[in-house]
């Protein structure tokens, strides 16, 4: 066998990634780092090294669109995995009717986005929408949602449409669990509490965290939901970076720094992704540790 | 003998055919011709829409329609507008585009085509077209650079164009013996007035969500209050008098506004208008239609239409669409001809019975349109003060406009100062405008 073969099989997977993955991100990061208008092509637009990113960096409605994303990303992650592994936890149970719920349970997630930030829109609205009037059948005061309440309305409407996700992944995870773990752990006397706590949740948290870690990811760059619900206001209070991204290109037509805030965000998932992994690894020996132990208890 | 027979035989043939290429109509050339179209989904272009077989049956040039979102038009056309062959003959754009298609090099200058006798029909009347829509949609290279002029160029045709109107309640108003506003003061105390007569109720629906929302509901009133946001050599002057009033009276619409008005786009101040949440609109002519609509309307036959009333001038808004053709489009000469046969009279009327906004001062004075829709006598009263100026149609518009949204956005939210903001958009629309190259010359 000729030391090239490997390679030679390997070859037609390389060039499909090169092609439909590198070529296009290497065309964003070339074009960052140019000034460019649409009506370029992007050999006629003139080199500007860094300025781009030196420029955004001093930019206050860059950092504050930043900061927006990262506040919006920790909440509706954070309060999106409580509730998916809470959900898991509690419907992980064979009763009557269980997968019926379970199938109820996944619907908002395969709904389009545009249709979801429609949806709440009309929610919300301050006179007609159900939220309010049903406030004010109960003898509360109507909530100005869109307003005053912009990010919170807007985590409210991700948590809903993607807590399933996490519902379904932690769900598949707790059903793969080795069942003579979880016995033995009760007939060592350990309450249901203790054993979520002490031996599903640990035993689970690899796939958790790349669960965790795909919402992350998507969370950085939700748009529809966004630009149906708030188009980014009031103010700038809900324009997340894929907002401004999207903004920066065709209504500033400056695709130059549109790509160069595209790179920012690209180093900032890099670097959580990186980091998640690493404690991935660290989380999976600790795993791998408690299934040994486990497996001597045995 | 023969040959003679056959060269005379020739030479009939010759002349019956010329005489027959001579007598053509001006579409036969294109018969056959499928025009590929870019339309917004806009109550005009719905309209247009019906009209469009006519100009098939007429002219026997198919035409096919690729009817976008407005933001997805948009950005449709930023990518095919850059290429070398493009799939759209022609298009419609939002107003301000023509600063960025025009300076991009991207829509064709029509005089050549107007210049052609085979083209061009001595019937057009291109007097009768209204100025301000002209000027504000159609031309560039003239006055500032977006305007007409002696240096300007025509690039495109109004078509969907829209000026501003007050709609107001006649039942409400007659109920408490109000008089139509006339003036902003007038306005501005009605407003404020009738949440107090009719508890529940707004004033007046105004867009003010952040972005272009608040950013165009405070140039409605910017210009009228004797507001411009550039002075004549380019220096922000938004912060002005005249821009801390326009502020001013938005917040106070907003602040008597029916609930929840800080974060209503357009779709929601209408709406808030049709449900009859609120006694005034004062905003596009294009809702007209709505109005009048019982399956989307509950204020059928309960408003009435006055013109934008006056601050220190008269100054209604000029905006909506236009339509221009593309340097890349494969059918240029039969676009025109669509073009044409869409903006003449008789298309005008046309889409106008049909529920489209007319770009003709005889469209809107025309007895069956008028029959038809009474308003339309006033909305042809309220253009001949139509502004062509009334916001900036220049390349760095897109920065400026979002920066004055979202600053008004937090003044509506956040009680963020007014003089202290409108100094800070002042202050990034001259560093914008510095880096477009404004001040070269100064």
């Amino acid at each position: 066998m000729n030391r090239m073969t490997p390679y030679l099989f390997m070859a037609p997977a390389a060039v499909i990634i090169v092609i439909t993955l590198l070529y296009p991100l290497g065309y964003m990061v070339y074009g960052s780092f140019r000034d460019w208008d649409p009506s370029q092509t992007i050999g006629e637009t003139e080199w500007v090294g860094l300025r781009n990113y030196i420029v955004l960096y001093g930019d206050p409605a860059f950092r504050e669109s930043l900061w927006v994303t990262l506040k919006f990303a920790f909440w509706v992650v954070t309060i999106e995995m409580i509730l998916g592994v809470g959900l898991a936890l509690l419907l992980d149970r064979n009763l009557r009717g269980m997968s019926v719920l379970r199938t109820l349970f996944i619907l908002p997630m395969m709904i389009a986005p545009v249709v979801v930030g429609l949806m709440w829109r009309y929610m919300y609205h301050p006179t007609v929408g159900t939220i309010n009037r049903w406030l004010k059948e109960f003898g509360f005061s109507g909530v100005d949602w869109l307003g005053q309440n912009a990010l919170l309305s807007v985590i409210i409407a991700d948590v809903w449409q993607w807590t399933p996700f996490i519902f379904i992944l932690a769900l598949a995870a707790l059903q793969s669990l080795p069942s003579s773990a979880i016995e033995a752990a009760r007939m060592d006397g350990a309450t249901n509490w203790k054993a979520i706590w002490h031996i599903k949740l640990p035993l689970m948290m690899p796939v958790l965290i790349v669960t965790c870690l795909l919402r992350l990811i998507d969370a950085f760059k939700v748009l529809e939901v966004i630009l149906v619900l708030t188009e980014g206001g009031p103010g700038l209070s809900t324009e997340i970076l894929a907002l401004r991204i999207s903004r920066t290109a065709t209504e500033f037509r400056e695709l130059g720094t549109a790509a160069a805030m595209s790179g920012y965000l690209m180093l900032l998932l890099m670097t959580l992704t990186a980091a998640m992994f690493i404690y991935t690894k660290l989380v999976e020996r600790r795993a791998q540790r408690l299934a040994r132990i486990v497996a001597e208890a045995e | 003998m023969r040959k003679s027979l056959k060269t005379l035989a020739a030479a009939t043939g010759l002349f019956v055919a010329s005489m027959a290429a001579a007598q053509a109509g001006p579409y036969d050339e294109f018969a056959g011709t499928t025009l590929v179209v870019n339309f917004p989904a806009h109550p005009h272009y719905n309209a247009v829409m019906k009209v469009l077989p006519e100009f098939t049956k007429e002219t026997g040039i198919e035409v096919e329609v690729d009817q976008l979102p407005y933001l997805k038009m948009r950005e449709r056309q930023t990518l095919e507008l850059g290429q070398e062959d493009g799939d759209y003959d022609l298009i419609a754009y939002v107003v301000f585009s023509k600063a960025d298609y025009v300076y991009a090099d991207q829509l064709e200058n029509l005089a050549r085509y107007f210049m052609n006798p085979k083209l061009s029909d001595p019937a057009y009347d291109s007097d009768d077209l209204i100025d301000g829509y002209v000027y504000n949609i159609g031309f560039a290279g003239g006055k500032k650079g977006y305007l007409e002029g002696k240096t300007g160029s025509l690039f495109g045709i109004p078509f969907g164009s829209e000026t501003s109107i007050l709609g107001y309640r006649k039942d409400i108003f007659d109920k408490h013996g109000l008089k139509v506003p006339e003036t902003y003061d007038e306005m501005l105390e009605t407003a404020c007035k009738i949440p107090e007569l009719e508890p529940g109720m707004g004033g007046l629906s105004s867009r003010a969500a952040s972005g272009h929302h608040a950013s165009h509901a405070f140039l409605l009133h910017l210009a009228p209050l004797g507001g411009r946001v550039f002075d004549d050599a380019w220096k922000p002057r938004i912060n002005d008098e005249a821009g801390v009033a326009a502020a001013n009276a938005l917040k106070t619409i907003v602040d008597c506004g029916p609930e929840g008005a800080a974060s209503f786009g357009f779709g929601e101040a209408l709406g808030s208008f049709l449900n009859g949440d609120t006694a005034m609109f004062l905003d596009t002519t294009v809702v007209a239609g709505q109005i009048d609509d019982p399956s989307k309307s509950q204020v059928v036959g309960k408003v009435g239409w006055a013109m934008h009333p006056m601050g220190v001038r008269r100054g209604s808004q000029t905006g909506g669409f236009g339509i221009g053709i593309p340097k890349n489009a494969l059918n240029k000469e039969a676009a025109f001809l669509l073009m044409q046969w869409l903006t003449s009279k008789k298309g005008d009327k046309l889409v106008a019975m049909a529920g489209g906004n007319p770009s003709r001062f005889s469209t809107h004075a025309d007895a069956e349109v008028n029959a038809k829709f009474p308003h339309m006598a006033t909305f042809g009263e309220a253009l001949k003060h139509a502004d062509p100026d009334w916001r900036p149609i220049i390349p760095v518009w897109g920065k400026i406009n979002a920066d004055i949204g979202t600053t008004l956005s937090k003044v509506l939210t956040e009680d963020l100062d007014v003089q202290e903001a409108l100094d800070g958009v002042a202050e990034r629309a001259e560093a914008i405008m510095d880096e477009a190259g404004y001040y070269t010359w100064q």
